[in-house]
């Protein structure tokens, strides 16, 4: 299921996917481009993570461990 | 050094070094290129591990070869990162490469090269390695090696470390760079600073000590913290960045996007993919990241591990345990009975050979840790437990220590390092010395038989079990302290979990059998060295005394003996006690008596306790050297003296339950180890931290060691 319109990642549940659009904290910018992630990159909520409040997500081919105030900083379209 | 056209290699050794992200394969390489010739040691001012060794070219000189940690960029989140900035931003530093080999994984090239354009823009003569070049069939990679040459501007060669191919031609590539370094200089950069750059690094420019535009700016980035920086250009950057407005963070990210756009187009021209087909990775995860099933399997894992630690370690244990044995002996029997002989077989050999025959479960630990490290394991476990984490005031990257610290504390607290937040690395250094690490394994082993009878409930050993406890009850008590100093300090700092996973693999065998004998091997020569220090020094502080104590001593035996006629026998071993109490050792563990009294430990336990603040193990030795000292009778161990030891004013044995049970729980809190404390100091930058650690652990052992013995007696 798409995401339906330029919305933070962090609201939606796992199985949704899209495209990022751009990053609301700069901090986190830096570490996401360092490691390959950008604006148009794909983007997919894998899973949940145990215990709440991490997320195990897809962005291209590569596997991430992201929080949910991580993925509160990135906009999806 | 690279700008001085040729290089005169008949003063230095060329240096090469090892540059390339975290998970590029580039330790692999390192030890194929390296084998067994290598070298740690630290980076001069810091204390990140610093892997170098030796690789023979032809006819060059002996090339030393640098393993550079891991780092994303040239603006680094972790210690470990900026320390591959700082070197390579100081050309006039020790280790600044004459050349650099970028490792990079084959399968990540769209992301692995930026770190490259960025050092490629500092000027540095470079060769691009293709790591897990068997990979390329195997995952329906095409690769246009000539061309990514041409475009790059530096020789590319595909190796595979895991493989072992492509080494030869990359040996001779090293060779042809080193004798030609101008052969491959850049043409352009990948990157002129942009906008928001350019005023500040016009005002610098002149006044900065750079090569290039792009050195200069990576300087205005970051004089802060950069050590070779001076003070006074410390200064004149920062009036600098404030008169322009310069926006570090904002113009950080402007050059990534805009490198991105650079070489993208590179990688898609000489990159072929087949199409992705859902990953074997993808479907391990599905299961071992499963909400409900990830922790269930890493518990499962955790029990295994240290089920198959005690069952699969039996008979190498015994073996080192009789070759001590028949060492000892047979030294007895070849020199002349006297102190010389006495120090050595009791001192010496007793206290090694205590200690080294838990060698084969450090090594085993090791093993098992460095193969789920090497599987990729480590980072799916960090995931699994960050949210519970938190709740303790740690990072998911925590468990990675905590589990690390069941083997050694040491390396544990250096793998803190991955924490970029602050209170979090510092609390995961704080407690994981907690978690009950390999040289506890002795004690343990020794107490527990007094402590819980034999037999067994279900198929379960009660000794065995006992032992999970122990261990359960070091986990519990670290993830509670931390909980506490949670409560303590106060942070602002953001904190970040991040973290990449990367695809399972197979463990290359030749890293494994690598790092487990270099740990093994700096157990037993840090271990060795303290023992054969305390056994010398105990057994000489438990030999001779104050001549006049020793001579009261000697005469109260005399009378005693004639008195009540005494046997020989009886009276060598009346003698031998009361000696040992009039010793220098005896005085020590008379004065500290009143003060472990309430734990149920008489002045001999105490004398163990005061050498065991040197290292845990000493225990072992000690207990050896104190029961041994002037009885005649070899062949029993340890632990059948200890069992023999009767306590002369209650008559009962002194080893009993309550007492077992009180050093045991003591064993499990205490700090114990003067070369963790050195590291959390190191690690901490300061005595306040490795002084509050060593406070707080050795009360919780104090206390609760009371409690127990109370209760129990």
């Amino acid at each position: 299921m798409p995401f339906p319109r330029s919305t933070a990642a962090s609201h939606f549940v796992a199985g949704m996917s899209g495209t990022i659009e751009r990053f609301t904290n700069e901090n986190l910018a830096c570490k996401l481009l360092d490691i390959g992630v950008r604006p148009g990159s794909r983007l997919r909520l894998v899973r949940k993570g145990p215990f709440g409040g991490s997320w195990y997500v897809k962005i291209d081919q590569q596997c991430l461990a992201l929080r949910k105030q991580e993925l509160a900083c990135i906009l999806i379209k | 050094m690279a700008t001085s056209g040729t290089i005169d290699f008949s003063k230095t050794r060329p240096v090469v070094g090892l540059v390339g992200n975290p998970n590029s394969g580039k330790s692999s390489l390192f030890n194929l290129l390296t084998g067994l010739r290598q070298r740690i040691g630290n980076f001069p001012g810091v204390t990140v591990e610093k892997k170098s060794g030796t690789l023979q070219i032809e006819d060059l000189p002996p090339v030393e070869i640098i393993d550079f940690p891991g780092a994303y960029s040239c603006y680094p989140t972790s210690l470990d990162e900026r320390l591959v900035v700082q070197e390579l931003t100081n050309p006039k530093g020790d280790l600044f490469p004459d050349a650099i080999l970028y490792v990079a994984d084959v399968t990540k090239l769209d992301k692995h090269l930026l770190l490259f354009t960025q050092l490629r823009d500092l000027d540095l003569p470079m060769i691009l390695v293709l790591n897990m070049a068997d990979l390329i069939k195997e995952e329906g990679l095409q690769v246009d090696v000539t061309a990514l040459s041409h475009r790059l501007g530096v020789p590319v060669v595909a190796v595979s470390a895991r493989a072992n191919t492509g080494i030869a031609e990359l040996k001779k590539a090293i060779g042809g760079l080193l004798r030609d370094p101008q052969a491959f200089r850049p043409e352009e950069p990948f990157y002129e600073p942009g906008v928001l750059a350019r005023d500040v690094l016009a005002d610098l420019r002149q006044e900065l000590p750079a090569r290039n535009d792009y050195h200069a700016l990576l300087l205005a980035h970051h004089a802060s913290w950069l050590k070779h920086v001076p003070e006074e250009t410390r200064h004149r950057v920062q009036k600098a960045r404030v008169k322009n407005g310069f926006h570090s963070l904002r113009a950080q990210v402007e050059e990534t996007m805009e490198r991105y756009d650079t070489f993208e187009p590179i990688v898609h021209d000489t990159v072929r993919r087949a199409g992705a087909k859902a990953s074997f990775s993808d479907r391990v995860d599905d299961v071992l990241t499963h909400r409900v099933f990830g922790p269930v399997i890493f518990v499962v894992i955790m029990l295994l591990l240290f089920q198959a630690l005690f069952a699969w370690t039996g008979w190498p244990m015994d073996g080192i345990e009789w070759v001590f044995e028949t060492l000892g002996n047979t030294v007895r029997e070849k020199l002349s009975p006297g102190w010389l002989t006495d120090l050595l077989v009791d001192g010496v050999i007793a206290g090694l050979g205590g200690v080294l025959v838990f060698v084969p479960q450090i090594a085993a630990l090791f093993l098992f840790i460095t193969i789920l490290e090497e599987v990729g394991y480590m980072a799916r476990a960090a995931y699994l437990f960050d949210s519970l984490m938190q709740r303790f005031g740690l990072n998911g990257r925590s468990v990675v220590a905590l589990i690390s610290g069941h083997a050694c504390a040491i390396p544990a607290i250096m793998s803190t390092r991955t924490i970029a937040n602050w209170k979090e690395r510092l609390l995961t250094i704080m407690v994981t010395p907690l978690t009950s690490c390999s040289a506890r394994i002795p004690v343990y082993v020794i107490l527990i038989s007094f402590a819980v009878p034999e037999g067994s409930f279900l198929g379960f050993g009660y000794q065995g079990l006992a032992f999970a406890g122990l261990y359960f009850l070091g986990i519990l008590s670290a993830m509670l302290s931390a909980l506490i100093f949670k409560l303590v300090l106060k942070s602002q700092e953001r904190s970040f979990l991040m973290l990449e996973m990367p695809d399972y693999r197979t463990p290359v065998w030749r890293n494994v059998g690598i790092t487990v004998w270099q740990k093994v091997k700096t157990f037993i020569m840090e271990a060795g060295k303290i023992i054969l220090l305390i056994s010398v020094v105990l057994w000489g502080l438990s030999t001779y005394g104050p001549p006049a104590a020793m001579e009261e001593a000697r005469a109260q035996v005399q009378k005693t003996v004639e008195e009540q006629g005494l046997d020989e026998q009886a009276a060598e071993d009346l003698m031998a006690s009361e000696q040992l109490e009039a010793s220098y050792a005896g005085h020590i563990g008379k004065f500290i008596e009143p003060a472990i009294r309430p734990l149920g430990y008489d002045w001999k336990i105490g004398i163990a306790l005061f050498s065991s603040f040197a290292a845990r193990e000493v225990f072992v030795g000690t207990m050896a050297i104190i029961y041994s000292i002037g009885s005649t009778e070899d062949e029993l161990r340890i632990r059948d003296r200890m069992a023999d030891e009767i306590n002369p004013d209650t008559g009962q044995p002194v080893y009993n339950r309550a007492t077992a049970w009180s050093l045991l729980v003591f064993y499990v809190f205490a700090m114990m180890c003067m070369a963790t404390l050195a590291v959390t100091k190191r690690e901490t930058g300061g005595w306040k931290w490795p002084i509050i650690q060593f406070t707080f652990m050795t009360t919780l052992a104090y206390v609760s060691a009371m409690i127990v013995y109370q209760v129990l007696s």
